[in-house]
């Protein structure tokens, strides 16, 4: 078990890092030097000044109107997934620091249960996104247009959310951020070790899991199409060229 | 494969890459989202016609050769060769598309599909898979550039024919259709076919406007064919007139396409700044009726009028209000058609599809949505400015019996003018 732990928790994140901040430069390097189309691709209503064609990007980034409006489950569920992922990205935070404010405010058994509240949300409404976007992929009449890589990446997302709900839902009540926060900084101190706690229990086995397939989904990330999640910006911005 | 062909083809996606290109094939989430965009999708249900799906097959190239992923692992994005069973859905799926870039105006990250599809018909032409009708079209208006003289006397009787019948409706017996006059301040490239000179002729006169004709038309079959050379040879024939004869504007006729490949292509094409202004014939007669220069009675229009939005003048080129609010001025029995202007339907006759028999089945079955809308509507006549639309429409008019009147703009303006002359009836 310490072993799997040192494997997929300790060594096995420092070599996701530099996977995958190396492979996210190596695309944005790619997409960089490349030059522009020669034909301007916008198209209309286009806004006129600079701002709004500001504000229309994030529009369209971040709520994708259009979108909405000719699949509305689909972006409903997307949605969901989306805000839940930003919001356990920030909860994950935790790991670094505690949250400023938060804790003075509602105590230490209050800042848990938030926590417990927040983190369980999350954790559900990607579940829910991602088994959605399975079934809609799996028995959707184009289901053809799915390539192995979409199945990859929604299996090793699976992998991801189950085994963090795990551990949200399991052990929740058992271990809490503080231990969390002490192998995580070990790590970015570059003195990497596992506290005790986390060996003692069956967390370790969650842990070690969870952090496989985060590894996993980190390192093929910038060769796969979630670089949309740069993407997506600049693709936006041609519109309104 | 055959290895040269294969160096061949992938050398065409590499000649065409650019960043949007790469951006298009690196980040699709293959979500689907643009299904229901799609009227060809929506009217036939079958997949090949699905818009990322038409995408798909040059992203299958493109992860094979030009991603180490790809090379490596290339079942994991069914990575394949450019064979011939890939080139017989690519020319399916290509040429039936209509460029109306509906699927683009839907998708989470704007995916130009049209766009990725053009390098589809580079790779097509290059594999010797072109489609044949439009690279006749295309070479029959370059042989007409290079052979100008041949067709001269030609084009300046017939003109000659239209100035008789323009002065018939204007009754002014001075009413002119001036031909390469040196001096104009707008050439007006028009359709061939006096149905698209006759009512601008009418127009420009009664504005007093300093106008002339030239022998080429604003058509463009190389850029449905998919030849970027060929395309700017085809516009490049008015360009020079417009350089010789010294105007200062360029109108264009009612035609989605033609617009857009003067106002957004063709600089690209040629690498060089265009030395005149573009504008849709739409633009002047709207300025023209909104200054007075020429009237417009309401209430010679009968029946109730709605318009379509051709995708290239619409959500392509950025004209949803002039024409409308010409029609406006001819009527006060208007009404829109739902959804209209940026999500309009397209018809399904765009993109160089009528001129092509073998995909009629297509073409009728997509034509289903704008159908509905045209039911739905209660309207009788039409207002259309373009040529492929029309058509398009005449023919769903004759199919589902719509009863419609479908009319170019500028008729129902010349309709709607209190002239002297006799009324042109509507054909
Ligand atoms: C910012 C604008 C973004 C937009 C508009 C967007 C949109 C989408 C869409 C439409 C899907 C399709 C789901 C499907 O059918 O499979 C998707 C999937 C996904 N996105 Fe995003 N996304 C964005 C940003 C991000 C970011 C920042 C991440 C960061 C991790 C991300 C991660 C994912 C994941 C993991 C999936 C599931 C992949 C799959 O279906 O295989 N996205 N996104
Ligand atoms: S909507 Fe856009 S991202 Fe989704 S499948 Fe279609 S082209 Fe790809
Ligand atoms: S451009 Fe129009 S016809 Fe072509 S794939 Fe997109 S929606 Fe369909």
């Amino acid at each position: 078990m310490e072993t799997y732990l040192w494997i997929t928790s300790v060594w096995g994140i420092y070599l996701t890092a530099v996977v995958f901040f190396g492979g996210m430069a190596w695309r944005i390097y790619q997409w960089a030097t490349t030059p522009k189309s020669p034909v301007r691709l916008g198209m209309f209503p286009k806004p006129k000044s600079g701002a709004g064609r500001f504000g229309k990007l994030l529009a369209d980034t971040f709520i994708a109107p259009q979108s909405a409006k000719i699949e509305p489950t689909m972006w409903i569920f997307a949605m969901a997934f989306h805000v839940a992922a930003l919001g356990a990205f920030v909860g994950h935070l935790r790991l670094i620091r505690e949250f400023p404010l938060l804790p003075a405010w509602l105590g230490e058994a209050g800042m848990n249960t938030f926590a417990a509240w927040s983190g369980s949300i999350a954790g559900t409404l990607m579940l829910v996104g991602v088994l959605f976007w399975i079934a809609r992929r799996t028995f959707g009449p184009y289901k053809n247009l799915s390539v192995p890589e979409d199945y990859l990446l929604l299996f090793l997302l699976l992998g991801v959310i189950v085994m963090g709900d795990h551990m949200r839902f399991v052990y929740g009540g058992v271990v809490h951020a503080a231990t969390y926060r002490e192998w995580f900084v070990s790590l970015l101190t570059f003195k990497p070790e596992i506290p005790a706690e986390l060996l003692a229990s069956n967390v370790g086995v969650s842990l070690g899991t969870h952090m496989l397939f985060t590894d996993l989904l980190l390192m093929y990330f910038p060769f796969s199409k979630l670089v949309h999640a740069i993407g997506a910006f600049s693709s936006n911005l041609v519109r309104s060229e | 494969m055959d290895s040269t062909q294969l160096t061949t083809l992938t050398g065409v996606i590499d000649k065409k890459m650019n960043r949007q290109l790469k951006q298009y094939l690196d980040i699709c989430a293959r979500c689907a989202i643009c299904k229901d965009a799609c009227h060809q999708y929506v009217g036939t249900g079958d997949f090949k016609y699905l818009p990322a799906r038409r995408a798909e097959l040059i992203r299958q190239i493109y992860k094979k050769y030009f991603t180490k992923t790809g090379e490596f692992v290339p079942a994991l994005y069914e990575a394949r060769d450019p064979d011939e069973n890939l080139l017989d859905e690519l020319y399916d799926s290509t040429y039936a598309c209509t460029g109306c870039r509906r699927c683009m105006y839907y998708c989470p990250f704007s995916i130009d599909t049209a766009w990725i599809l053009s390098v589809a018909k580079a790779i097509l032409i290059a594999a010797g898979k072109g489609n044949e009708m439009l690279g006749q079209l295309a070479d029959a208006a370059i042989f007409k550039g290079d052979n100008a003289e041949m067709f001269n006397d030609v084009m300046v009787s017939g003109f000659e024919d239209i100035q008789e019948e323009v002065r018939a409706i204007t009754g002014n017996p001075n009413s002119q259709v001036p031909v390469n006059k040196e001096g104009a301040d707008i050439l007006y490239v028009a359709l061939a076919g006096a149905h698209s000179i006759r009512p601008a002729a009418v127009i420009f006169e009664e504005a007093g406007e300093n106008w002339t004709i030239s022998m080429f038309e604003a058509a463009n079959y190389g850029f449905f064919y998919g030849d970027v050379e060929k395309a700017r040879l085809i516009t490049k024939r008015y360009i020079d007139e417009a350089k010789r004869l010294g105007v200062k504007e360029i109108v264009v006729p009612e035609c989605g396409h033609a617009y857009r490949v003067a106002e957004f292509f063709y600089e690209a094409w040629s690498k060089e700044p265009m030395p005149f202004k573009i504008s849709h014939i739409l633009e002047k007669v709207d300025q023209y009726i909104k200054s007075g220069r020429i009237t417009v009675d309401k209430g010679l229009i009968e029946g109730k009028v709605t318009y379509h939005d051709p995708c290239q003048l619409g959500r392509n080129g950025g004209k949803f209000e002039e024409p409308r609010d010409i029609v406006k001025a001819v009527t006060d029995n208007f009404v829109d058609l739902t959804p209209n202007r940026a999500e309009q339907w397209c018809c399904g006759g765009g993109g160089g599809i009528v001129a092509m028999e073998e995909f009629k089945d297509v073409r009728l079955a997509s034509g289903i949505k704008k159908v509905e809308q045209l039911k739905a509507s209660g309207a009788t006549v039409l207002a259309c400015p373009c040529e492929n639309c029309r058509l398009q429409i005449e023919e769903l008019n004759e199919v589902h019996e719509l009863g419609l009147q479908v009319w170019q703009v500028i008729d129902l303006v010349v309709a709607a003018m209190p002239l002297k002359g006799t009324k042109p009836t509507h054909v």
